[in-house]
C-alpha cells in the first residue's frame, strides 16, 4: 500500500527512523516536533512536512489533518504526551493510532484496555521489546538474534560462526543439514548479502538462517558450533531494559546479576527482582567486572542508558572472557562500532520500535517486518489470489521482487523450497531483502 | 501534654472497664456468692467519669498532634484501665495489698495470665469472670475498642491506634481507621463465640466455656481452675484450646483479607505459614525429647508437647502438664519460644513471627554483604518489599527488647530470685505468657515474688503488650523535655 497519510509525532531516534522508512515507501508523512533544533535538522534530511509544535494539541492535530490520517504515531520521549496525542487523534477520527509508552505503570499487558479506553490501537513499549529481543538471543544457544514469523511457525536466527563450526572454509552449498533449514543471508564485514551456495564460510561470519520454530535451536547450534545453554547472565545497567530483561531471564531460570551505577535505580531494580543479584558499583571498571565474575558469565548484556559506556562495558566483558556479549546501542552513529569492537550483537531500541510500528503500517499483506543493519529487512508477505507472484517459481519471484525467498509457510507446513517451487495463493512467503526497496515486494504480492 | 487526645482515650478505657465491672456486678447479684459491691462501687464511679471525660474532651481545642502524644495516651489508658480494674480485687478482699491487686489486674489486661492466687476455685464467680473479662478487653486492645465505638476520636485516635497495635508497619484494612477497628472487633467477637460453643461442645459447663473462650481468644491464660486446662483432663477440651489458640495467634487482618481481598494476602500468608511451621517443628523436637529423655509414650508426649508449644508461642499460658519437670533441652526450648510470639496483629505478645522472619533475613543479608559488599539488599517477603526503615526498625526493636529483658532479669536477680526464676519471670511477663520456670512454674504462682518485683513485672507486662517502644519512650528524659517534635 502506498500513499497513506501518516502523522509522526516526535522526531527523536525512533521518529526519524519511522518517518524515513515510511517516506521511502512513498507515504505522505507529516512530522510534528516541539524542539526547534530538531525541526530544523529533520526539515533538511527528511522527505516530509515538518511542523513545529506540540503533538498533544488538538488544534494542531486538526490543522495537520489528523481527522483523515491513516496513521498517527506518537513517539515522543514523553509517555503522557504520546497517550494524549494518540487519544486526541483517535477522537478526531484517525484510522489507526500508535503510541510509545515506556512506563510500566501505564502499560497493561492486555492491549484491549489501551484500545477500548484510550483509543490507541497499538501500544509500543520499546524497552520491553528490546529486552525480549535480547532474551531470545540469550536463550537460544549460538544465536545472537532470533525473530519469529507466521504466528511463530518459522524462526529466523542470526548466528556467528565460531572456530568450532563444521562449516569453516567450506562452501555453504555443502553444509549438512541437521534439520530442514535454509541459510539465506550472510553478514560479512558489516555488509548484508544474499547467501549463495558458493560462499565460503569464515570464522566471524554471521549467517541468517530460517527453520521451523522447533528446529531453530539445533540448526543454529550446528551452524555456530556453539551448543552449551547459557545459565547465567550479567547485565550492565538496571534501567528499564535491564529490568525487563532480568525479569524475562529470571523466569527462564537463569542466574542473573545486574551492575548499576545509580543507587536509586539499583534499589528500584532490586525491589522488583527477587532472584537477581543487583550490584551497586559507582564506576564500571575491569576490576569491578572481574570481581563479580564476568569471566564466568554465560552472557553479558550492556543495557545501560549511555551507548558509549555500553560499548565500553561490552568490550571489557568480551576481553575478560564473558560468553555471549550483547549491547544495546540506541544511536545510529555507534552501530559500526559494534562490529569493529568484536561485540557479538547489538540491539537497538530505535530499530525494535520502528519495526513494531512499520509492521502495522506496511499494508494488509505484509504480516511482519524485521529490520537489520544497512537497511536490510525480512518481510513476511501473504500471497493473495491473483497477485503477480502467484503461480511463479521461487526463482522468478526473487527476480520479480529483487529479493530472496527464505521460506514458504503453506498451511501448517514450513517449506524451504527448491528454485522451481511455485508460489500458491494463501502462502505466507518470507522474503529476505538485502537492500530496501520494499515497493517491489509490495507490488508483486498485491491482490489483483 | 495533648489532653485533646489523652483525655478521650483514657476516659474511653475507663468507661469500658466500668461497663465490664457493671456486668460483673450483675453476675455477682445472680450468683449470690459475693462481690456485688466490689464491682458496683467502682462501676458507679468509672462510668460517669468515663462519659464525662469523653464529653469534656469534645470541648477541648484541637492541638497539633506530636508523635509522643500517641505513646503517652495509650500508656496512660492502659495504666488507668489496670488501676481501675484492680479496685474490685481490693474491695472484695481478694488481695490486701495494692501491688498484688494491680499486678493481677495488669496481668489480666495485658493478657499475661500470671496470677497471685494460690487457689482459684474458691473465688466468687464475679471475680473469676472479671479476670476473664479483663483479658478479653485487653486482648485485642483497649484503644482499638475505644476507636471502634467512639469514632469521634478521629485522627487523634489513629495515632493511639498505631501506638497500640502490633506489627512492623502501620497497616490498615479500610480507608477509615474506625472501620478497621470495627473489623478487628468483628473477627474477635466471631472467634470468641465459636470458641464458647466449641468448649461447651467439648464438655465444659457453659460458665467455664464462657470464661475459657474469653481468655483463650485473648490468648490470656487465666482459668477458672487452679490447675488450668489440666483440671479438665479431656483431650477434646485440649484440642479445642489448641485450635482456638492458633486461630487467635493469626493476624486478624488475615481473616478479613481471606474473605475480602485475597490479592493483598501474601505478606500475611507468609507470616501465618512460618507461624504454623514453627509450631510443627518445635512440637516434633519436643516430642522427640520427651520420648527419648523423659521416657514418655509417643502419644502422651505429642499431646503434652503440642499443647504446651501452642500455649507458649501464642503467649496464652494455659498448662496441661508441669513442663518445669521436663528435660533441660525442652525447658530451654520453651523459654526461647516465649520470645517468638505469634503473628503481628493478633492478640498475642512476644516479638512476633514477622519480626523473627525479618531478623533472620537481615542477618542472612548482612552475612552475604561480607562477601559481596556492593550487592543491593532488599528486605522482602513473598508479595511484599519492605522499605529500608523497617530493617532499622526491626533491628532496634530486637535490641531494645533484649535490653529490657536483660535489665529486667538483672533487677529480678538483684531482688533475690534465683537465676532461672529471674530470667523466666521476665521472659514470661515481657512476652505476656504467664507461667515460667522454677519458682513460677506451671504448678506455682507469682505469690513468692516480693512486692518490688511485682511492680517491675507489671511494668514489663505493659511494655511487652505495647511492644516496648510505646512504653520505653516515656522513660527517656527527652520525652518530657523537648518542646519541639
Amino acid at each position: 500500500m502506498t500513499g497513506m497519510k501518516v502523522i509522526v509525532i516526535g522526531i527523536g531516534e525512533v521518529g526519524r527512523h519511522v518517518a524515513g522508512s515510511l517516506s521511502a515507501d512513498r507515504h505522505d508523512v507529516t512530522v510534528i516536533e516541539q524542539d526547534p533544533a530538531r525541526v530544523e535538522a529533520s526539515q533538511l534530511d527528511l522527505d516530509a512536512l515538518v511542523i513545529a509544535g506540540s503533538g498533544a494539541s488538538p488544534k494542531l492535530l486538526r490543522e495537520v489533518g489528523a481527522a483523515d490520517a491513516d496513521l498517527v504515531c506518537a513517539v515522543t520521549q514523553n509517555d503522557e504526551a504520546n497517550v494524549i496525542a494518540a487519544l486526541t487523534a483517535h477522537q478526531l477520527g484517525a484510522r489507526q493510532t500508535i503510541a510509545r509508552v515506556r512506563d510500566d505503570d501505564y502499560y497493561d499487558d492486555d492491549q484491549s484496555q489501551a484500545r477500548d479506553v484510550l483509543g490507541i490501537d497499538v501500544v509500543i513499549h520499546p524497552e520491553r521489546a528490546t529486552a525480549e529481543d535480547l532474551a531470545e538471543a540469550i536463550l537460544l544457544p549460538g544465536a545472537v538474534h532470533v525473530e519469529h514469523f507466521a504466528d511463530g511457525r518459522v524462526s529466523v536466527a542470526e548466528t556467528i560462526v565460531t572456530t568450532r563450526s563444521s562449516l569453516i572454509d567450506r562452501p555453504l552449498g555443502e553444509r549438512t543439514r541437521v534439520r530442514p533449514s535454509f541459510v539465506f543471508g550472510l553478514i560479512r564485514d558489516g555488509r548484508v548479502i544474499a547467501a549463495e551456495p558458493y560462499h565460503q564460510v569464515r570464522v566471524g561470519d554471521r549467517l541468517l538462517v530460517a527453520a521451523a520454530r522447533a528446529d531453530i535451536g539445533p540448526v543454529v547450534a550446528a551452524l555456530a558450533g556453539r551448543t552449551e545453554t547459557i545459565r547465567s547472565a550479567m547485565l550492565f545497567g538496571g534501567g528499564r531494559v535491564g529490568l525487563a530483561l532480568a525479569r524475562r531471564l529470571e523466569a527462564a531460570d537463569l542466574h542473573v546479576s545486574i551492575l548499576e551505577s545509580d543507587a536509586d535505580t539499583a534499589r528500584h531494580a532490586a525491589e522488583r527482582l527477587p532472584h537477581t543479584t543487583v550490584l551497586h558499583e559507582e564506576t564500571m571498571s575491569k576490576d569491578a567486572l572481574l570481581r563479580h565474575g564476568v569471566d564466568r558469565t554465560g552472557a553479558f548484556v550492556a543495557c545501560g542508558a549511555d551507548d558509549r559506556s555500553n560499548l565500553l562495558a561490552a568490550l571489557h566483558a568480551q576481553q575478560l572472557g564473558a560468553g555471549l556479549c550483547l549491547s544495546v546501542v540506541s544511536r545510529e552513529e555507534y552501530t559500526p562500532l559494534v562490529d569493529a569492537l568484536g561485540i557479538d550483537a547489538a540491539v537497538s531500541p530505535r530499530l525494535v520500535t520502528a519495526e513494531a510500528i512499520l509492521r502495522s503500517v506496511r499494508g494488509a499483506n505484509v504480516a511482519a517486518v524485521h529490520l537489520m543493519i544497512e537497511g536490510a529487512e525480512i518481510l513476511e508477505v501473504l500471497a493473495p489470489a491473483g497477485c503477480e507472484a502467484e503461480g511463479r517459481s521461487i526463482q522468478a519471484t526473487a527476480a520479480l521482487t529483487k529479493a530472496r525467498v527464505a521460506a514458504i509457510v503453506r498451511g501448517e507446513k514450513v517449506l524451504f523450497p527448491l528454485p522451481d517451487e511455485r508460489v500458491r495463493a494463501g502462502d505466507r512467503v518470507l522474503i529476505f531483502n538485502p537492500r530496501r526497496g520494499v515497493a517491489d515486494v509490495q507490488r508483486s504480492f498485491q491482490a489483483a | 501534654m495533648n489532653w485533646q487526645l489523652t483525655l478521650p482515650v483514657v476516659a474511653g478505657a475507663l468507661l469500658a472497664v466500668g461497663v465490664g465491672e457493671l456486668l460483673c456486678a450483675a453476675v455477682a447479684l445472680i450468683a449470690g456468692d459475693g462481690g456485688v459491691l466490689a464491682f458496683a462501687l467502682p462501676a458507679a464511679v468509672l462510668i460517669p467519669v468515663g462519659l464525662g471525660g469523653i464529653l469534656l474532651s469534645r470541648g477541648l481545642t484541637a492541638m497539633p498532634l506530636r508523635p509522643r502524644d500517641g505513646f503517652f495516651a495509650v500508656t496512660m489508658a492502659w495504666v488507668a484501665a489496670a488501676a481501675a480494674g484492680a479496685a474490685p480485687f481490693l474491695i472484695e478482699g481478694t488481695f490486701h495489698s495494692v501491688v498484688n491487686a494491680f499486678f493481677e489486674s495488669m496481668s489480666g489486661f495485658t493478657t499475661t495470665g500470671a496470677t497471685l492466687l494460690r487457689t482459684v476455685e474458691d473465688q466468687p464467680d464475679a471475680i473469676l469472670l472479671w479476670r476473664s473479662l479483663s483479658q478479653w478487653l485487653g486482648g485485642v486492645g483497649i484503644v482499638v475498642l475505644v476507636v471502634a465505638i467512639a469514632p469521634a476520636t478521629g485522627l487523634a485516635g489513629q495515632r493511639a491506634f498505631y501506638a497500640e497495635t502490633s506489627g512492623v508497619t502501620a497497616d490498615r484494612l479500610t480507608p477509615r481507621i474506625a472501620q478497621t477497628a470495627k473489623i478487628i472487633w468483628a473477627v474477635y467477637l466471631t472467634l470468641t463465640s465459636v470458641g464458647l460453643l466449641a468448649y461447651w461442645a467439648a464438655g465444659m459447663t457453659p460458665w467455664e466455656a464462657i470464661n475459657h473462650s474469653l481468655t483463650t481468644v485473648a490468648t490470656g491464660g487465666f482459668s477458672t481452675r487452679t490447675a488450668s486446662i489440666a483440671a479438665f483432663d479431656s483431650l477434646a477440651v485440649e484440642l479445642v484450646a489448641i485450635v482456638l489458640m492458633i486461630a487467635s495467634g493469626i493476624n486478624f487482618a488475615f481473616y478479613w483479607l481471606v474473605l475480602r481481598d485475597r490479592r493483598r494476602i501474601w505478606p500475611q500468608a507468609a507470616e501465618v505459614r512460618a507461624f504454623l511451621v514453627i509450631i510443627v517443628v518445635v512440637t516434633a523436637a519436643l516430642t522427640l525429647a520427651l520420648v527419648v529423655s523423659d521416657a514418655m509414650g509417643v502419644g502422651s508426649a505429642l499431646r503434652a508437647s503440642s499443647f504446651t508449644v501452642v500455649s507458649v508461642i501464642t503467649t496464652t499460658g494455659f498448662t496441661t502438664v508441669d513442663f518445669d519437670t521436663w528435660h533441660a533441652f525442652a525447658r530451654l526450648t520453651l523459654l526461647l519460644l516465649m520470645f517468638v510470639g505469634a503473628c503481628a496483629g493478633s492478640t498475642t505478645g512476644g516479638m512476633k513471627v514477622i519480626r523473627v522472619l525479618l531478623l533472620g533475613k537481615v542477618a542472612g543479608q548482612e552475612l552475604r554483604r561480607q562477601l559481596q559488599p556492593s550487592a543491593v539488599q532488599v528486605l522482602r517477603l513473598p508479595g511484599r518489599v519492605y522499605p529500608e526503615t523497617v530493617r532499622r526498625g526491626v533491628l532496634s526493636f530486637f535490641l531494645l527488647y533484649m535490653t529490657v529483658f536483660a535489665a529486667g532479669s538483672l533487677a529480678m536477680a538483684a531482688i533475690g530470685l534465683d537465676e532461672v526464676t529471674a530470667i523466666s519471670s521476665v521472659a514470661s511477663t515481657l512476652n505476656v505468657i504467664g507461667p515460667g520456670l522454677a519458682d513460677i512454674g506451671p504448678t506455682e504462682n507469682f505469690a513468692s515474688i516480693p512486692p518490688g518485683g511485682l511492680w517491675l513485672l507489671s511494668g514489663l507486662m505493659l511494655a511487652g503488650r505495647l511492644e516496648v517502644f510505646t512504653v520505653i519512650v516515656l522513660l527517656i528524659p527527652a520525652f518530657w523535655r523537648a518542646r519541639a517534635a
